[in-house]
């Protein structure tokens, strides 16, 4: 599903965000992008997403090179990325809803398939009687889980999440993991990049460590520190 | 990929209400613009038509010493005189009006206190010529001023000139005025999208991130632009029919008068609407292009 070939991503200001990362995901897989902050996780995942390109190596992201990519194939890759992030993004002048039906709508998808798949997808992450609240009369927990329903309403084969607990207390956190298991377990491939050792720590996946851009560990059923 | 009309319509109206005040104000600069544009398309077609109309007709007029008694036909100096113009190679013909005919009109043309002095036994008599080759008139007027029995050759053609003169500075005034203001409108219409694309920032980058394609995103913002020149556009060409119409009314039946020979065909005020329709979608499309381009770019 993933796979980076000795791929280095140096920025602008000379800062090498990673080096020589090599790695290999599979279809179906759950992994945790872990280490300390500044360690290159976004980077990572902008890579995923052809929000930069690398200086070196190969990337390919369902059997397709990206980092070669033409512009007008990008928001064809995206849409087979579902996308998470600390912040939420939702907008917030548009319900629970309309958030979700927005992902559909920009990709051209007709209404009667809007009008199909966003109950759906609000009834997996549990908001289906929230569907006409707007965001600000949400919790933090309830917000990511629109999140992961806008990411997901479209059932990409990749779902990826960057820092998705890091606004939200432990409890509220372990709830989204929760829905993020589900959702690997309908066979999409979950990344997921954090530092918080808690929901790696319980839910003993994959787990790759980077660290100063540098891949340092890459351990099947790991914790988020060094050894088992 | 399918755009649906009901999305771009509601995007595009969203982001005109929300920028109102720009709106407007780019809207005002584009009509005011257009308008120019559209009357000194219009003063350039009321020449042109004036010119014809007179081409077409009399050329060269000789005005006669006048004869107290007179006569309603040629005396026998004014023949020979008709004679040597006739035998010009450019003359094509000549026509013979009495000094009563010649009275009449002066009558006419001139206002009431001016006319009043006039009377038949003073007023020349005139050969009237078409030429084909209407650039002619100068030089027989040159040949024939002076001539006995001659008072004056006047040929239309100069005051032609002196119209197209003044028509002429008014026009590169205009257009001048009009592409600055043209290129204004077209920053202001950049302004209103980059204020457009601003608003809507967390909606593209949303549908960034979800895999809209880039003329998704894009055309909402194009349309706003697009309308904005339009509806500039309609508003000049309102004011330049409107014009047409005083100026028509103005003109009256009188075929002398300079408004009348520049009335312009209902077809080419057509001509003009489209044409300044089409400069107003331009100069919005061309606003947004460069709006979008340059704050829309990833
Ligand atoms: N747009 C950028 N321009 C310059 N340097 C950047 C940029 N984004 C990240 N970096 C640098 O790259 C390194 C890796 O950053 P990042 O991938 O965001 O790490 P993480 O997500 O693990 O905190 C850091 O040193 C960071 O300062
Ligand atoms: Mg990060």
């Amino acid at each position: 599903m993933i796979r980076f070939e000795n791929v280095t991503k140096t920025y602008k200001a000379g800062t090498v965000a990673l080096q020589d990362v090599s790695i290999d995901i599979d279809k179906g897989e759950f992994v945790f992008l872990v280490g300390p902050s500044g360690s290159g996780k976004t980077t990572f995942i902008r890579l995923l997403l052809r929000e930069e390109t690398p200086d070196q190596g190969r990337i390919w992201v369902a059997g397709r090179e990206i980092a070669h990519l033409s512009p007008w194939r990008i928001p064809y890759l995206r849409r087979n990325i579902g996308c998470v992030f600390q912040d939420f993004r939702l907008l917030p002048n548009r319900t629970v809803f309309e958030n979700v039906a927005f992902a559909l709508e920009v990709i051209g998808r007709p209404r009667h398939v809007i009008e199909g798949q966003v109950p759906q997808v609000l009834d997996l992450v549990g908001l289906a009687g929230k569907r006409d609240s707007l965001p600000g009369e949400l919790s933090g927990g309830e917000q990511q889980r629109v999140a992961v329903a806008r990411a997901f309403v479209n059932r990409p084969l990749l779902l990826i999440a960057d820092e998705p607990t890091g606004n939200l207390d432990p409890a509220t956190s372990q709830g989204i993991m929760r829905l993020l298991d589900r959702i690997n377990r309908t066979g999409t491939t979950v990344v997921i990049a954090t530092h918080d050792a808690g929901i790696v720590d319980q839910m003993r996946r994959r787990v790759v460590e980077l660290h100063r851009g540098e891949l340092v560990r890459d351990q099947e059923r790991g914790v988020y520190g060094y050894g088992t | 990929m399918a755009v649906s009309v009901e999305y771009v319509t509601r995007e595009t109206a969203t982001n005109l209400w929300r920028n109102r005040l720009m709106t407007v104000a780019a809207v005002l600069t584009v009509a005011v613009s257009l308008s120019l544009v559209g009357v000194s398309l219009l003063l350039r077609q009321g020449v042109a038509q004036a010119t014809t109309q007179w081409q077409n007709g009399v050329n060269v007029l000789v005005f006669l010493d006048a004869v107290p008694a007179a006569p309603a036909a040629p005396t026998a100096q004014q023949h020979t005189i008709y004679q040597q113009l006739v035998q010009l190679p450019y003359v094509k013909s000549c026509l013979y009006r009495d000094q009563a005919y010649d009275l009449g009109e002066a009558q006419r043309l001139l206002d009431p206190s001016a006319a009043s002095v006039l009377n038949v036994a003073s007023t020349p008599a005139s050969w009237r010529c078409v030429l084909s080759q209407p650039s002619e008139a100068q030089a027989i007027a040159r040949q024939f001023n002076g001539f006995p029995g001659v008072q004056e050759v006047q040929y239309p053609q100069k005051q032609i000139r002196t119209m197209e003169t003044v028509v002429h500075v008014l026009d590169a005034v205009f257009l001048v005025l009009a592409v600055i203001l043209l290129l204004s409108a077209a920053v202001l219409i950049l302004n209103t999208i980059r204020l457009a694309i601003f608003a809507r920032r967390r909606e593209v980058s949303v549908m960034r991130l979800v895999g809209a394609t880039n003329w998704f995103i894009r055309i909402p913002f194009m349309f706003e632009g697009i309308v904005q020149g339009l509806a500039g556009a309609l508003v000049a060409v309102l004011v330049t029919v409107a014009l047409h119409v005083v100026l028509d009314h103005f003109a009256g039946h009188n075929a002398s008068s300079l408004l009348y020979r520049m009335r312009t065909p209902a077809g080419d005020v057509a001509t003009t609407a489209i044409l300044v329709g089409m400069i107003g979608v331009v100069i919005g499309a061309a606003g947004s292009a460069i709006g979008i381009r340059r704050f829309l770019e990833s």
